[in-house]
């Protein structure tokens, strides 16, 4: 009796239970850790929620609603077998010294923007940074982790996480850039979805191929809380605050209408975009390990690990490029496999023809 | 509006790469060609064939796509990579293939043949079909692919398009050539 009760017991501790057992799906484990973290954060930043804006609540649950969102859109993304493995495996080298480095440059400075025009890398620097400059300031007055008290002495006291952080001037330079930096993140806004409209408007490629729903409606939403915040402070400074607490439930509305929409459209490339990130310090690492020789000239042409993955991923796809020559497609470099398919094409055995492809580059 | 498809004969092909320049001009392309045009046998013949993509019914490359940023149009055209979606990690440059997506490292952006989606979804010849003097790249419908069977008159069967001669279904539809079949094209 003792002994299959120790039995029990030791098949149980066997299975190693972990804290995903507590949670119905991932994407309800997501939604609870990140809604609790949240409200620990504030709970921390609001001095035990003793100091939250309530004027802003509206944000508040929008924002929860937008991280429904996220999670169901991110997590059956994360799912399909090419993003999982490089999540996996990317997240893995997260912390090598080649991450800043490409984060800067993809992240922040968007390089490869520039790279495709300077116009468009001024509209997307405009748009791009006048929201990221939006959001650090609007969520952490959303969920009260910053705020501002006053003594009767003309300073302003900022508290950051419930700690006093620092004494400002209310005339002084510091408190101008506090009072202001959602107007320039709006003008900033404005003008880089300007620029977005009048190429929209002007280019024919983009003409023939922009669909309204998905091109243009993020452009206006973007300026739809542009201005309507910019109204805001023009209704204050120079309308006596005419229309200010109808406006203020309007820009309002505005912004948790695009905070709902983003992880569904065009606007889901931010979110998403830190994987470019991952995918780079996946091919730089992979392939400073192990290159992948192809079959027919002995070029190295990939890192062999993702080589294997896209057979592998392929072959979840049921897709199998295994040939009667001994290779699968994805070990030919790019010139043999189309002198491959061009063999098989005509029977004359072109990729074993020890001759350089021909320039295929129409401007010589 | 009729279906039409990119219709191949490959044999035909002059070496002239038309279809090649053609393709810098289609909106979009920003002046770079997204096709290819290869020599058979360099050492002892003339005879050139151009690669296209061939848009496959199930495409390796937007399998492979950890972005989604390959799409498959309405049409059946696999489009090009989404500029804001593609993260540079070139799965469609190893899955294709054919060897067709091209890769711009500064741009970290893929971009391949879209069949000039702008003319096509419009009814519209690609660039490529417009140009080509040889009937090598032609835009028909499928009635007079089929009449292009009983014109070539062949009946041994060896007629095909497309499979079992490719590595899957294709959109775009390939006349294998007559040095293929050891049969002489009747014109």
């Amino acid at each position: 009796m003792q002994a299959t009760n120790k039995m029990q017991m030791n098949s149980a501790s066997t299975k190693k239970s972990t804290i995903n057992d507590a949670f119905a799906s991932k994407f309800a484990k997501s939604m609870f850790l990140t809604v609790l973290g949240i409200a620990v954060l504030m709970f921390i930043g609001t001095r035990m929620f003793t100091h939250i804006d309530l004027n802003l609540y509206g944000y508040m649950v929008g924002t929860i609603v937008f991280l429904g969102g996220f999670f169901y859109r991110f997590i059956a993304w994360g799912e399909r077998p090419p993003t999982k493995i490089i999540l996996k495996k990317g997240l893995k080298l997260v912390f090598s010294k080649r991450t800043a480095k490409t984060a800067v440059s993809h992240l922040a400075i968007y390089d490869f923007i520039k790279k495709r025009g300077f116009y468009r890398w001024m509209q997307h620097v405009l748009i791009g940074w006048g929201c990221i400059l939006a959001c650090l300031v609007t969520f952490p007055l959303v969920f009260s982790w910053m705020y501002f008290t006053m003594d009767d002495n003309g300073y302003y006291t900022v508290v950051v996480m419930g700690m006093d952080l620092l004494e400002i001037k209310a005339d002084g330079i510091i408190a101008w850039f506090s009072y202001n930096a959602l107007n320039i993140s709006a003008i900033m806004v404005i003008a880089g979805v300007c620029m977005a409209l009048y190429r929209r408007a002007k280019n024919m490629q983009a003409r023939a191929e922009q669909k309204f729903i998905y091109d243009l409606m993020p452009l206006y939403l973007l300026l739809f809380i542009s201005i309507t915040g910019l109204l805001l402070t023009i209704q204050n400074v120079f309308l006596h605050g005419w229309m200010q607490p109808q406006m203020s439930l309007i820009h309002q509305f505005s912004v948790i209408l695009t905070l709902i929409y983003l992880p569904f459209g065009k606007l889901a490339h931010i979110p998403f975009r830190p994987m470019s990130v991952l995918a780079r310090n996946y091919r730089e690492h992979y392939g400073e390990q192990n290159m992948k020789a192809c079959k027919v000239c002995g070029d190295h042409f990939v890192s062999v690990e993702q080589s294997n993955d896209v057979i592998h991923v392929l072959g979840v796809n049921h897709i199998e490029f295994n040939m009667e020559d001994g290779f699968n497609l994805a070990e030919l470099c790019l010139p043999c496999r189309r002198k491959y398919r061009i063999s098989r094409f005509s029977g004359v055995p072109t990729h074993q023809v020890k001759v350089k492809e021909a320039n295929q580059n129409a401007r010589g | 509006m009729v279906k039409k498809r990119l219709y191949l004969e490959l044999e035909n092909c002059i070496g002239c790469r038309s279809c090649l320049a053609a393709c810098t001009q289609c909106g979009g392309h920003e002046q770079r060609n997204r096709n290819y045009v290869y020599d058979v046998n360099p050492l002892v013949n003339r005879q050139t064939m151009p690669l296209m993509c061939l848009h496959c019914v199930n495409p390796a490359c937007a399998r492979s796509c950890p972005a989604q940023a390959i799409q498959i149009h309405e049409t059946g055209a696999v489009l090009s990579a989404l500029v804001e979606k593609c993260i540079g990690c070139q799965n469609c440059t190893i899955a294709c293939p054919y060897g067709i997506p091209k890769f711009d490292t500064e741009q970290n952006l893929m971009y391949k043949c879209d069949l000039c989606i702008d003319r096509t979804k419009d009814g519209i010849p690609p660039m490529c079909a417009s140009v080509c003097p040889s009937n090598t790249l032609q835009w028909l419908t499928d009635e007079e692919i089929e009449a292009k069977q009983k014109q070539f008159n062949l009946d041994n069967g060896k007629w095909v398009t497309s499979m079992p001669y490719l590595e899957g279904e294709t959109n775009v539809r390939v006349n294998l050539p007559g040095i293929l079949q050891g049969v002489t094209k009747l014109f």
